[in-house]
């Protein structure tokens, strides 16, 4: 780690490469006029840098981390006053209702409460500034249904006999344990009490029937990223869980692939924006500007074309061409292709958004992203998983 | 690289070292004592082994003289006749009480040292713990070690795993949960007991408290934790509460790694619940007192849960270097 620059390099901002793509930084780059460096992290393994050295960095771009985050103290409280659109904020979770419904978890850890805990309770003081979520399930081949025939589209698809060694799955453990688990269920019938908490016993049992399933050979492949996952869908898998960027690629290529809507509900997520717990005076100054530029809808609009939805949308759509947002938010067929964020064709005309609208797409989040409790254990039985 | 067996953990023979030139200061072994090998090791319930190589380096500083004809001579061995008292008669110190708290046997002098360092790892997550690097680290024989191991497993801190290596970890939410179980249930008990023999210790302990600032260096919150969950509850008289007691204390290591590897940690409800137990206690409200505590331990829970899940994502913390992270 190198030591605290005496001459900063403009504002450092800590991100996932497909959360905040490459068209998204080159334009807030140009937009802003102060130098932005940009460190794109896509795995848990910067979270330790995050946590103890905050000095290392003046924006996060975080990702079902804001409770860790927050314990560990390495963020500082944004100030409502300081957005340009922070009333809406305060108004969608004072009503929670309109578009904060469909995404209502993100406000139970927003605002900063008296005893500085988090808690839904609007104040003036956010933990984070919510930018975008979506919903993550499964993708799979027109091929499957020769295999499963008409039946609802399920998780427990990923554990099916009947697709062994065409399966890939995400080698993240956070991610992956949440779609095993809801694999699991689909499986055994049952539900798990918490598919977003996995007591310690529970984590076992998905780990043992993941491990097994290796063993027998069931899985084709894991990814780590959504390039690698649609490289696994070239290679041959015919279900895997995927990122809806992946789709996107996918589509870009030609290659066809379903979206499942399962039965069992998905797993969502929400990414947000936190300031380090040490950016002052002209960083933070540059720091707000940031988000400020986040609420302006520009990149909620070029996330949009890869499948994300803006927390707060209302100043997306005037960045979106006519027919972006009638199919990506309101679930209306293409009236022509439709570019993904690079500017490639992608959705082909006529093709409607599985799940449909955004309202009906979000309702059907089962379990948001997290960090388990026995998240210890989880990666350490992943670990065993990945090296069976 | 023999690291000492610091603190009360010393060997057998710093001990005889440190007993007779104690005993010299003090006067009570005067110039001229001859001391022979056979009579220390009687006196001091030792074997000659340990006494002899004691002795041997007092004369290098000079506190004893080899006798020409056996043993060794308090002083510089210029008086004429030495005198070879009887130590049982000689009014000497005892080593330790009885069964000797200070002297101990091997695996013991390493047990609790070992134990800490473990425990103090496994909310990292899972390590593997080496026999040859605990025998290099402490210069114990591989017999010394096992014993300290076998112990350690046989109070669950530790086990193996299926290739037959020891284990230690992870540190799960869950045994959080049931340690918080356990102390709800006695600490309070043991606390509203000793109430009424605290009047004494409270104002130290309530001035430090005001003292305290919420981002006080670990060292400092070692101390206050100590006031309330060890000396409080210490004056109570059941001797197995007690035992129990003293094992309970994973979250308090949670806590303890928290404040030394999160630099930004705040304990000021930690520190706003300690008063309140205390002021309950200067009152002689001893149900207030147990009452506040329960509220303080159930805080205290939530809040460790959380920093254990921050703990978790660290790669590479520092640990014992017989330790390694498996996991």
């Amino acid at each position: 780690m190198s030591p605290k620059q005496t001459t900063r390099p403009g504002l450092r901002i800590i991100a996932r490469s497909e959360l905040v793509t490459q068209p998204i930084r080159d334009q807030a780059a140009a937009d802003l006029g102060f130098p932005i460096s940009f460190e794109m992290i896509d795995s848990i393994d910067g979270l330790a840098r995050v946590v103890t050295r905050p000095d290392t960095f003046d924006l996060y771009h975080q990702w079902h981390t804001v409770d860790l985050i927050w314990t560990a103290r390495c963020i500082q409280p944004i100030d409502v006053a300081r957005l340009d659109h922070g009333s809406e904020i305060l108004a969608a979770a004072r009503g929670r209702s309109g578009p904060s419904r469909i995404i209502d978890t993100v406000f139970d850890k927003l605002f900063v409460q008296a005893d500085g805990r988090l808690g839904p309770a609007p104040t003036n003081l956010l933990s984070m500034l919510p930018l975008l979520h979506g919903l993550d399930s499964f993708g799979y081949a027109p091929a499957v249904r020769d295999l499963v025939g008409s039946e609802a589209e399920s998780w427990g698809w990923l554990l099916d006999p009947r697709l062994q060694g065409r399966v890939a799955m995400i080698n993240d453990p956070v991610l992956g344990m949440i779609e095993a688990a809801l694999a699991v269920e689909a499986t055994r019938g049952t539900a798990f009490s918490s598919v977003g908490n996995l007591t310690l016993d529970e984590v076992d049992e998905v780990a043992d029937i993941l491990l097994h399933k290796k063993r027998i050979g069931h899985f084709k492949g894991m990814w780590s990223s959504f390039e690698d996952s649609a490289r696994l869908v070239q290679r041959g898998t015919l279900i895997q869980s995927i990122f809806s960027p992946g789709v996107t690629r996918l589509r870009s290529l030609g290659q066809e692939v379903i979206v499942g809507t399962p039965a069992e509900g998905s797993r969502g997520w929400h990414a947000d924006l936190c300031i380090s717990s040490e950016a002052a005076g002209e960083t933070l100054d540059m720091a707000y500007a940031y988000l400020n530029w986040w609420q302006n809808g520009w990149a909620g609009a070029s996330a949009a074309r890869q499948g994300y939805y803006a927390t707060f949308p209302a100043r997306v759509r005037q960045h979106l061409l006519p027919g972006e947002w009638e199919y990506w938010y309101e679930g209306q067929p293409a009236p022509r292709a439709l570019a993904d964020p690079y500017g490639q064709p992608s959705v082909p005309a006529g093709h409607r958004r599985e799940g449909g609208s955004h309202a009906e797409r979000m309702s059907g989040a089962r379990v948001w992203n997290t960090f388990m409790d026995e998240h210890t254990h989880i990666v350490h039985r992943w670990r065993e998983f990945l090296s069976a | 690289m023999r690291k000492g067996l610091s603190g009360l953990h010393k060997a057998y023979f710093d001990i005889v070292k440190d007993w007779v030139s104690g005993s010299i200061a003090a006067g009570l072994l005067p110039d001229g004592t001859r001391l022979t090998v056979a009579a220390v090791a009687d006196r001091l319930a030792l074997s000659r082994s340990p006494v002899k190589r004691g002795l041997e380096l007092l004369t290098e500083t000079g506190h004893l003289t080899r006798d020409a004809r056996s043993g060794y001579i308090v002083g510089n061995g210029s008086l004429a006749e030495p005198d070879a008292a009887n130590l049982f008669t000689l009014p000497l110190p005892d080593l330790a009480p009885a069964t000797g708290v200070f002297v101990r046997a091997g695996w013991e002098r390493i047990l609790d040292e070992v134990a800490e360092a473990t425990a103090a790892s496994i909310p990292f997550g899972i390590f593997h713990i080496s026999e040859t690097a605990i025998g290099a680290h402490f210069g114990v024989s591989r017999t010394v070690t096992r014993e300290v191991l076998s112990r350690l497993q046989e109070r669950g801190a530790i086990g193996k795993d299926r290739a037959s290596h020891w284990i230690a970890g992870p540190l799960s939410a869950r045994m959080l949960d049931d340690e918080h179980a356990l102390r709800r249930l006695l600490e309070p008990a043991a606390l509203a007991q000793a109430a009424s023999m605290l009047r004494a210790v409270l104002p130290a302990m309530q001035e430090r408290l005001t003292k305290a600032r919420p981002n006080c260096p670990p060292d400092e919150i070692d101390l206050i934790e100590a006031d309330l969950h060890d000396t409080c509850t210490s004056y109570q008289p059941n001797r197995r509460l007690a035992a129990v007691l003293m094992h309970l204390r994973s979250g308090r290591r949670v806590n303890r790694l928290f404040a030394t590897h999160v630099v930004q940690h705040d304990e000021a409800a930690m520190l706003t619940e300690h008063r309140l137990v205390l002021d309950h206690l200067a009152l002689g409200d001893s149900e207030g007192a147990a009452a506040a505590l329960r509220h303080h331990l159930d805080a205290d829970h939530a809040r460790t849960r959380e920093r254990l899940k921050v703990l978790s994502v660290f790669t590479d913390p520092v640990v014992a270097p017989y330790l390694t992270r498996v996991g």
